[in-house]
């Protein structure tokens, strides 16, 4: 008996219980699917994570204001300031900081013609650009001399621009931000999503966001950029040294600011998907081992349905191993074709749910095929061995 | 029917015990018997005789609890169970009273089944199932399966299956037991051919005009022979 009967045989014996067959495959499918699911959007998440960190730079740090307490009592964040002329001290006095970018962001109403599109505006200085490694796409980052004039210029995020202009060249046109014209001089580059959207923001001078637009002398976070990576101990001291110093604050207290180091934030992104994948590939799991039971569960009602074909084939010479391997073989299948099913299935999702990044990752494609096929062998090992060692004589009066 | 050398079934002392529900149920005692080449016999015998028992033996489908079985030079009971299964294959052929054909498969993938088993190559497989449907009759049923063909049709399919590995013994139960009279007539013409070519045929049945057409007529009775007759001797008086 070769294997290509089997498998012959195994698809007429499927083929004859169709819908029970389907109902138990598919339960393989959805295990199967989800893991495929998993694998695709952590490799997604990877990608971006991976594309964010090399824009980033592992040399920059954020400074946000923290909580300050008064009287024991825990204030709001923003009650805390952060100011330009911190940054430019910082940027002065330590050995380790190369430079400092001050940014302010708000939220604000951008609109060109009849379209409108709420997004965050984002203050800042002209170093931005190369310290958050942002690349344009046309035009350029306003300059040291707009940024004194408080000019009125601005430069868009990808999705910004998409939402406004579509297809059509925005450099020289002029938008209204918070009801007031600003001349876009520049677009950048997508950078694509991962938890929060940096494409969707319009940049603009700082000096400009806190005087005309939001009124403000206050920041909300300082990149500080270190000569290199290794000074970050030494360049964590000097900022919680001078802003202490700066905010006033008694020996004792907690800092009312924070310190990230950007990539470390996303690392801790990369974590929690990390826990979050484990998480479904845990659920996905005990839905293969479900979909095994249900297999084995298939093949046991199969086996006492087909005692009757086992005695004659084995009173016309089939031997133990004929019937082990045939119900195997049999188990193996419908393991199998759950797997295409899910695999199919999950492409189909994924196409859906993710778009058109969507990544067939072939490796895990083939593993998910020699999963579903393993754990169609497992499920079928009990139910063979027992079609197998039926007593012919019993097995043929079997009614 | 002693005298013979190298008889194909040679039974001694077999006795078969079985155990149901804590007792022990002698379902065959002593049977001794030889049956040579070429040899046409009908066993017969009421309910609960022991030739099912004595069959199933025979067809090395079970083995004897105490005593002796050859089959051609094999000593049944040394046998491992893929060896039976060797035999089975090989040696005999079974045509059943329920005709047990794979409701699933063509008649000729019925055929082809046992061919299967002794790992012959399928285009030697299908020329030689075509061939032993086109010997009883059904060249032009070749591709129906089983539930659409009539109980003679079926009962034909199962002797081209019993027929296919040129077994040295067919072993035939009841094989006219679901048939009509007219059809059971026609099966009973064909196994007569067969053992006119030269097969050995043994038939269980308790029906006494088919065990009429063997040439030796076993009766059992209680597990034990109660007459072993040959069509000759019948002329004359029953051997009892």
């Amino acid at each position: 008996m070769r294997l290509f009967e089997n498998i012959t045989l195994a698809f007429q014996n499927i083929k004859a219980n169709p819908l029970r067959s389907f109902l138990i495959l598919s339960g393989v499918a959805v295990g199967i699917g989800a893991v495929l699911h998993v694998v695709v959007l952590g490799e997604l998440t990877q990608k971006r994570i991976n594309e964010r960190l090399e824009q980033l730079g592992s040399d920059v740090l954020r400074i946000r204001p923290g909580y300050s307490w008064r009287h024991g009592v825990r204030t709001e964040a923003r009650a805390v300031s952060l100011k330009w002329a911190e940054a430019k001290a910082l940027a002065q006095q330590s050995q380790a900081i190369a430079r400092t970018v001050p940014v302010y962001s708000g939220s604000g109403d951008i609109s060109f013609l009849d379209k409108n599109w709420s997004t965050q505006v984002t203050g800042t200085t002209p170093d931005y650009e190369s310290v958050n490694n942002e690349s344009l796409v046309e035009g350029r980052f306003f300059n040291p001399t707009e940024l004194s004039q408080r000019a009125r210029v601005c430069v868009l995020g990808a999705t910004v621009y998409q939402k406004l202009f579509k297809n059509e060249s925005p450099i020289g046109k002029t938008v209204m931000i918070k009801s007031k014209p600003f001349r876009v001089i520049g677009l950048l580059a997508a950078k694509g999503e991962s938890w929060s959207n940096p494409d969707d923001q319009v940049f603009i001078p700082l000096t400009t966001a806190q005087e005309r637009l939001f009124g403000v002398d206050h920041l909300s976070s300082i990149l500080a950029q270190m000569q290199s990576a290794e000074d970050y101990d030494e360049s964590l001291f000097d900022i919680e040294t001078l802003l202490r110093q700066s905010h006033r604050l008694p020996p004792k207290a907690e800092n009312d600011f924070r310190v990230h180091r950007q990539d470390f934030f996303l690392a801790a992104i990369q974590e929690t998907n990390k826990e979050l994948a484990q998480f479904i590939i845990v659920i996905a799991l005990v839905s293969l081992v479900v979909g095994g039971i249900g297999i084995a569960n298939v093949m046991l009602i199969s086996v006492t349905e087909r005692t009757r074909e086992i005695g004659i084939r084995r009173a016309i010479g089939a031997k133990k191993h004929h019937i082990l391997i045939q119900f195997l073989t049999e188990s193996m299948i419908l393991g199998l074709l759950g797997g295409i099913l899910g695999v199919g299935g999950g492409v189909v999702f994924n196409h859906f749910y993710i778009g058109e990044e969507t990544l067939l990752p072939l490796v895990w494609v083939s593993y998910s095929f020699i999963i579903c096929a393993g754990i169609g062998v497992l499920a079928g090992i009990y139910p063979a061995i027992r079609a197998a060692n039926r007593d012919v004589i019993d097995a043929l009066r079997y009614e | 029917m002693d005298g013979h050398l190298n008889p194909l079934i040679q039974m001694k002392a077999v006795t078969k015990t079985y155990q149901t529900g804590g007792a022990a149920v002698q379902a065959l005692s002593e049977i001794n018997l030889q049956v040579q080449k070429n040899e046409y016999v009908a066993i017969m015998g009421p309910s609960g005789s022991g030739k099912s028992t004595l069959m199933n033996i025979i067809g090395c489908l079970d083995t004897p609890s105490t005593g002796h079985y050859f089959l051609g030079e094999k000593d049944v009971q040394s046998l491992s169970d893929n060896q039976l299964s060797e035999i089975r294959n090989q040696e005999i052929g079974f045509v059943f009273q329920s005709f047990n054909l794979l409701p699933r498969v063509s008649a000729l993938k019925n055929v082809e089944l046992p061919l299967t088993y002794l790992g012959i190559a399928q285009p030697e497989r299908l020329r030689r199932a075509a061939e032993a449907l086109d010997s009883v009759g059904l060249s032009d049923r070749k591709q129906h399966r089983p539930n659409a063909l009539s109980g003679g049709q079926r009962q034909r399919i199962a002797i081209a299956r019993a027929l296919v590995t040129q077994p040295a013994l067919i072993l035939a139960d009841e094989p006219t037991g679901n048939l009509d009279s007219k059809t059971g007539e026609e099966i009973m013409a064909l196994i007569q051919k067969l053992h006119e070519q030269g097969n050995t045929v043994i038939i269980v049945t308790h029906e006494q005009y088919i065990a009429e057409q063997a040439a030796r007529v076993i009766r059992l009775l209680d597990g034990q022979i109660e007459s072993d007759v040959s069509t000759k001797a019948r002329g004359n008086r029953p051997n009892h």
